[in-house]
């Protein structure tokens, strides 16, 4: 044991200086006495590719802007550009908050795409294909995704209830856009409210038990 | 079919519930517990040990989930393994999202550790945990030396008794509190490890030369030590900072004072309040106004009046139907609130008692509590003191001063420590 006469302390393992005043130590410390393991500075690798990810999205960005304020001063292109970059980052950062939980991430990525298609669409003079294409697609998609998902990763299906069923009642909105006639294409439309309506009464058939139980735990006030 | 057994379920009680919005990489809210046997720990026998506790804590095998208005605990197939120790002290156990079990036992060289999350339980549940698993630890391991009869295991529960909320049990005002004030207190400044690790210095001492020395003064142990604490937080405190008063919170075991053996959460915590500008700096004057204040809050009313107010608002019908998230932000608010108010921590455990035939194999026992702010944890066992420091900060000052005070009052002291640079 090591020896400050300062602190007039005893100190076990090996040090260098006295973990109280820093001060020289008398006596030849031993690492057997240690009584935590050494373990080195963490530094955060995980930021490193978020950051290149950032760099390379600020390089996107300001290049189209001055390759189009050179060469295409008529047009804007690079606005939709730099939405384009925003979008991904949008839903970046939704499943980086969420990267734990990948029913959950799926469910928010319905969400978010959902959203920002609607927008892109709008702002592009709303031709419809948000509405005709896009929203059916990832809500069956999500559902596809969901089912072969929980297989492969031996998730079990309690776990994902919840989810498949906010999925599958989210899959019903466009049944909306079919009665008030706002589609230009119907198949994709039909074929999300149709594996909406079979999964919802597979769920409640089989796992209404578990279902019931999900939703009381989940939502207990 | 998979996943026909309806999954267990229990709520989070109150203290519980203020711990998954606040705890972050940098206050991960866990404690850890530590038992120094004499020889070197065995892996093998330790799972073992570990395997044949867990029954009798099913309590401690969940994991923590969001739902839509609070959290709670879910019952899970998770086992938990013996590792050699490889993390930080109190690194994280709760990640939102991520489905792990709320504590682990770790063991390096002759020690044994457990780390809990706050929200599982508190101190005395922690350790009844350990002290049953070290049970089956050195019943299994020197089982040759148990060959005319076990020991007695002696925590005495039934599973629903340990997993009671007593919190719930024992509250009997649902009144919204009145408005408190907020008194700021001073706080300690100081720069962070780049890892947001904890800096843990442990010293070991006769718990007997700390005790007379205490009742030089007329006082406890808690009350001395204390006293030393704010003492050595003063003398590193600013001049310009003396208009606010030094605030050591201290959490108090209502065990104690409620009857209830629950391995969950069941504490309070009172402020232990000292003002330098208005109060002299002799450690007498400290003594007696700690004193003091120890003898105002320890009451069962008091402690009554201070769980009423935090159950209320638990049960208030308003809050309850506030979504998980908005929760979430208010709760970190009351928090960094509470937080202004605080200078230190001071969380004793008290005197550790093990069936005497497990005694011998037994050197120390040491806590301590990851920590946004210096923090002392202490126990006892036998003859020996272990007043362990955490810290987020680099510098050493004020356990300086602390273990200081000690040693010239020629108390002799072993120091150890996980961080060697400075």
């Amino acid at each position: 044991m090591q020896y400050c006469t300062h602190c007039r302390v005893k100190i076990k393992g090996e040090n260098t200086v006295c973990p109280l005043c820093a001060g020289i130590l008398d006596g030849k410390g031993d690492s057997n006495e240690e009584v935590f393991p050494f373990i080195p500075t963490i530094y955060q690798e995980f930021n490193l590719f978020i950051r290149v990810l950032i760099l390379i999205s600020i390089v996107v960005v300001v290049a189209s802007f001055a390759v189009n304020i050179i060469f295409t001063k008529e047009s804007r292109w690079s606005l939709p550009v730099a939405a384009g970059v925003m979008c991904m980052w949008v839903s970046l950062f939704f499943i980086i908050r969420k990267k734990n939980n990948i029913a959950k991430t799926i469910l928010w990525q319905v969400g978010v795409i959902s959203i920002l298609s609607l927008i892109w669409d709008k702002s592009m003079g709303f031709i419809g294909w948000s509405i005709d294409y896009v929203i059916p697609s990832v809500c069956v998609l999500a559902m596809i995704v969901m089912a072969i998902g929980a297989k492969i990763l031996k998730i079990s299906v309690r776990d994902l209830i919840i989810y498949l069923l906010i999925d599958a009642i989210f899959g019903l909105v466009p049944a909306i856009f079919i009665i008030f006639g706002w589609l230009n294409v119907i198949f994709p439309s039909v074929i999300c409210v149709a594996s909406s309506i079979i999964s919802l009464s597979a769920l409640i058939l089989f796992e209404g038990d578990n279902m019931k139980n999900e939703l009381k735990k989940r939502m207990h006030i | 079919m998979a996943g026909r057994k309806p999954v267990e379920w229990v709520k989070l009680d109150n203290a519980a519930k203020i711990f998954p919005p606040t705890s972050n990489e940098r206050d991960t809210k866990v404690f850890r517990f530590v038992c120094e046997l004499r020889d070197v720990i065995d892996k093998s026998f330790l799972q073992e040990a570990l395997d044949k506790t867990m029954p009798l804590f099913p309590f401690y095998r969940t994991v923590l989930r969001r739902g839509f208005f609070w959290y709670y605990f879910e019952s899970t197939d998770l086992v938990p393994k013996v590792e050699e120790e490889y993390k930080l002290p109190c690194s994280m156990l709760y990640h939102p999202n991520r489905r792990n079990l709320l504590f682990e036992v770790t063991y390096y060289k002759n020690r044994i550790n457990l780390e809990v999350y706050h929200a599982l339980t508190d101190g005395t549940g922690a350790l009844a945990f350990l002290k049953t698993l070290l049970y089956f630890y050195i019943t299994i391991r020197y089982k040759d030396d148990f060959k005319d009869g076990f020991p007695v295991l002696d925590y005495d529960a039934s599973i629903s008794q340990k997993m009671d909320d007593s919190f719930l049990k024992h509250y009997t005002d649902n009144r919204i509190p009145k408005k408190v004030k907020i008194t700021r207190a001073y706080r300690i400044q100081g720069r962070r490890f780049i890892d947001n690790r904890i800096k843990v210095i442990e010293g070991v001492m006769p718990v007997k030369d700390v005790l007379n020395l205490a009742h030089k003064y007329g006082a406890t142990l808690t009350v001395y030590l204390t006293a030393l604490f704010i003492k050595a937080i003063y003398k590193e405190m600013p001049a310009r900072s003396r208009k606010y008063p030094i605030v050591i919170s201290v959490p108090v075991n209502l065990r104690s004072y409620f009857p209830s053996v629950t391995a969950r959460n069941f504490f309070a915590t009172i402020n232990v309040r000292y003002n330098f500008g208005t109060s002299g700096d002799k450690l007498e004057d400290i003594i007696e106004e700690v004193k003091d204040c120890f003898n105002r809050e320890l009451t069962q009313e008091k402690l009554q009046a201070h769980m009423n107010k935090l159950s209320a608002l638990e049960h208030n019908a308003f809050m309850r139907m506030v979504p998980l998230i908005l929760k979430d932000t208010v709760l970190r608010f009351a928090n960094s609130l509470n937080d202004r108010q605080i200078t230190a921590t001071l969380s004793n455990i008290g005197k550790i008692t093990v069936s005497p035939q497990l005694a011998p194999y037994i050197n120390i026992f040491s806590c301590f509590t990851s920590a946004k702010r210096p923090q002392i944890a202490l126990c006892s066992f036998q003859d020996k003191l272990v007043v362990s420091f955490s810290s987020p900060f680099t510098g050493t000052d004020i356990q300086k001063n602390f273990f200081r005070f000690l040693t010239n009052e020629s108390v002799p002291v072993v120091i150890s420590t996980n961080i060697k640079e400075i």
